[in-house]
């Protein structure tokens, strides 16, 4: 049995992992508290040891696995600035604030997220209603390299292959 | 002055933090008594409704009493919306406990955020958790580390602890309880409900003690019948074979009749085969002992490596030879050939008439004279078979005895002369396998100009 070291682990990778995680369940969690989608295509998980709501629809997992799967990349390069989780129709931004690059113990950020995710789950008090018909998209914003800031999008409903800005 | 300090507090905590306040999380956060917190909820709520402002305000409340159910007393405690809260009291037979849970901004969709809430509050107050609850008991002291290192042995050893944990969790009292619990449970998992179903449904099947058998009442009698369970599983073994005989043998009894009889009787077959098989008085069998014979036929012609079908079952064999006394002509009855070594062990009179068929046929042939059709007698040697009463076994015994016979008709007049002798024989049902055997070597003495000598007849030289 080998017993890896830090520098093996790559801790860009493992942040980045956990980051993607953390992200799939926020995008449910935001999905099911905004009533995005009917309240019967979600089912109760855990995740840090709370509840959290988690789609059952294979084609929106699927977009939101792909999504994630094109921000991780990103963020093991720390270029991602934040990611938001847009309501359109009526502009719902809901800033994802990013982890630093600085050591936290697995207890320390576990508790962080649920406190995240306890937020989400209070939101509608923050939040106007819904505009009748919406569509959700994500939105990736990256850190300025030189002159211009970098960005792109996913909308859910049309081509996820889409990218703008 | 205080009061209003802790209300001001309270609305720190609601409105500029949008927090969830629960009594539990207020009661640690301020460092006060569970019922001061639900009490302060109480007050702020009402002064916050006084003041109009309490329109944003959504409460949940705590709702304990006891709730008659399909004629059982049940305690119901539920966490509540407030717009439901009269419903639920209402169906309630007894109110014991009516509070504030928790006050927030937001309209709640689920539980779950109100878990979360106490989630970190009560982890990080864990040591000191019954500090400032309501339930208290002197016996309730934190173990010593020498006390957590015995459990934990003990559990190693035994794992009956999450058989108890389970029933303090759920309780059965009701009897209600495990069943609403199986439920809560099956329904989010999804797949995974597939196969707690399937699980909860084979209990008996199992011999592990998990929580599902734990639960169940009737449970405990699978669990006392482990040992019947573990003859059962062999003997359906034996069991199955025998039905899949019966099936091709167009048995009268029906197969689910006969699996029910196979299963309660075979574990009283299965200690006395594997042993020594004891050899039951023909008098007195009955359908489950014939089954029973079937079986230890089956168990034998395995271990001989036997590829004769109709050898297993009394029943097959009568029917088999009811067939022969039918055609008499046409028989497959070279391929009846037996090569068990013990036949007065066998209740069954199956394998020893064949092998004499055989050593019949051959020193038969032997004696064929080359010229034309001339009558001839000659000693054959046949095998007998008798049931000794003594010993209450089936003996075989092999006899020369003499016959008339012809060069080209020896076959066919070999038959004869035992069924004219045995026909008085055939209404007696003492000994219907004697006679059986030997229309049966007739037969097949018969048949035997018309087919190959079997392989078996290597065997049966001897």
């Amino acid at each position: 049995m080998t017993t890896l070291t830090r520098q093996d682990l790559n801790f860009g990778q493992v942040v980045a992992d956990v980051l993607s995680e953390f992200l799939e369940v926020a995008v449910h969690l935001i999905l099911y508290v905004r009533e995005v989608y009917p309240i019967g295509i979600f089912q109760k998980r855990k995740k840090y040891n709370v509840p959290v709501q988690m789609s059952c629809h294979p084609e929106l997992n699927q977009y939101i696995q792909d999504t994630l799967h094109c921000v991780k990349p990103l963020l093991e390069k720390n270029d991602v600035e934040k990611v938001v989780v847009v309501i359109l129709d009526k502009d719902f931004h809901y800033f994802l604030p990013m982890v630093s690059n600085t050591c936290l113990c697995r207890s320390v950020l576990e508790q962080l997220l649920r406190a995240f995710i306890l937020k989400i789950s209070v939101c509608d008090a923050v939040l106007d209603n819904n505009p009748p018909a919406y569509h959700f998209s994500c939105r990736l914003y990256l850190h300025r390299s030189g002159s211009h800031t970098g960005g792109c999008h996913t909308e859910h409903g049309k081509d996820p292959g889409d990218k703008g800005e | 002055m205080e009061d209003e300090l802790y209300l001001e507090n309270i609305d720190e905590f609601v409105t500029d933090q949008n927090r969830i306040v629960t009594y539990k999380w207020l009661s640690y956060t301020l460092g006060v008594h569970v019922n001061q917190a639900k009490q302060m909820l109480y007050d702020y709520v009402e002064r916050k409704r006084k003041e109009n402002s309490g329109a944003q305000l959504h409460v949940t409340y705590l709702v304990a009493g006891n709730l008659i159910q399909n004629g059982h007393i049940c305690h119901k405690v539920a966490v509540v919306r407030e717009d439901k809260l009269e419903a639920m009291k209402s169906k309630l037979a007894t109110i014991a406990s009516v509070h504030v849970y928790s006050i927030q901004k937001a309209l709640l969709k689920d539980s779950g955020p109100l878990y979360n809430t106490d989630y970190d509050i009560v982890k990080t107050n864990l040591h000191n958790c019954s500090k400032f609850s309501a339930i208290h008991c002197a016996a309730a002291v934190p173990r010593t580390s020498a006390e957590v290192s015995q459990v934990q042995t003990s559990v190693q050893a035994g794992s009956q602890t999450p058989s108890d944990t389970n029933a303090v969790s759920v309780p059965v009292v009701n009897g209600h309880g495990p069943s609403t619990a199986k439920q809560t449970a099956q329904q989010p998992k999804g797949i995974m409900g597939m196969f707690a179903a399937k699980a909860a449904s084979k209990p008996q099947d199992t011999n592990k003690e998990t929580k599902a058998e734990a639960k169940e009442a009737p449970g405990v009698s699978a669990v006392s019948s482990k040992p019947p369970a573990k003859g059962n599983i062999m003997n359906n073994f034996f069991g199955k074979a025998a039905m899949n005989k019966l099936k091709v043998n167009s048995v009268l009894e029906q197969p689910k009749e006969e699996k029910e009889v196979v299963k309660p009787s075979v574990p009283v077959a299965e200690p006395e085969s594997s042993p020594n098989p004891v050899v039951e008085k023909p008098g007195k069998k009955t359908e489950s002992a014939r089954i029973q014979q079937k079986d230890k036929k089956s168990k034998m012609k395995r271990v001989d490596k036997s590829d004769n079908e109709e050898e297993r079952v009394p029943e097959n064999l009568k029917k088999k030879r009811k067939r022969i006394k039918k055609l008499q002509s046409d028989s497959s009855d070279e391929e009846d050939v037996p090569p068990s070594p013990m036949p007065e062990e066998e209740k069954a009179p199956s394998p020893p008439p064949v092998p004499a068929l055989k050593t019949e046929l051959e020193p038969a042939s032997t004696e064929v004279s080359a010229g034309g059709k001339k009558r001839k007698r000659k000693r054959v040697l046949k095998s007998k078979m008798f049931i000794d009463e003594e010993e209450d076994c089936m003996v075989t015994e092999k006899v020369y005895e003499s016959e008339s016979c012809t060069d080209s008709e020896d076959d066919f007049a070999k038959s004869k002369p035992p069924a004219a002798h045995k026909q008085p024989v055939l209404p007696l049902r003492k000994e219907p396998k004697e006679e059986r055997k030997n229309l049966k070597k007739g037969a097949a003495t018969a048949n035997r100009a018309n087919k190959q000598v079997s392989i078996m007849g290597f065997f049966q030289k001897k």
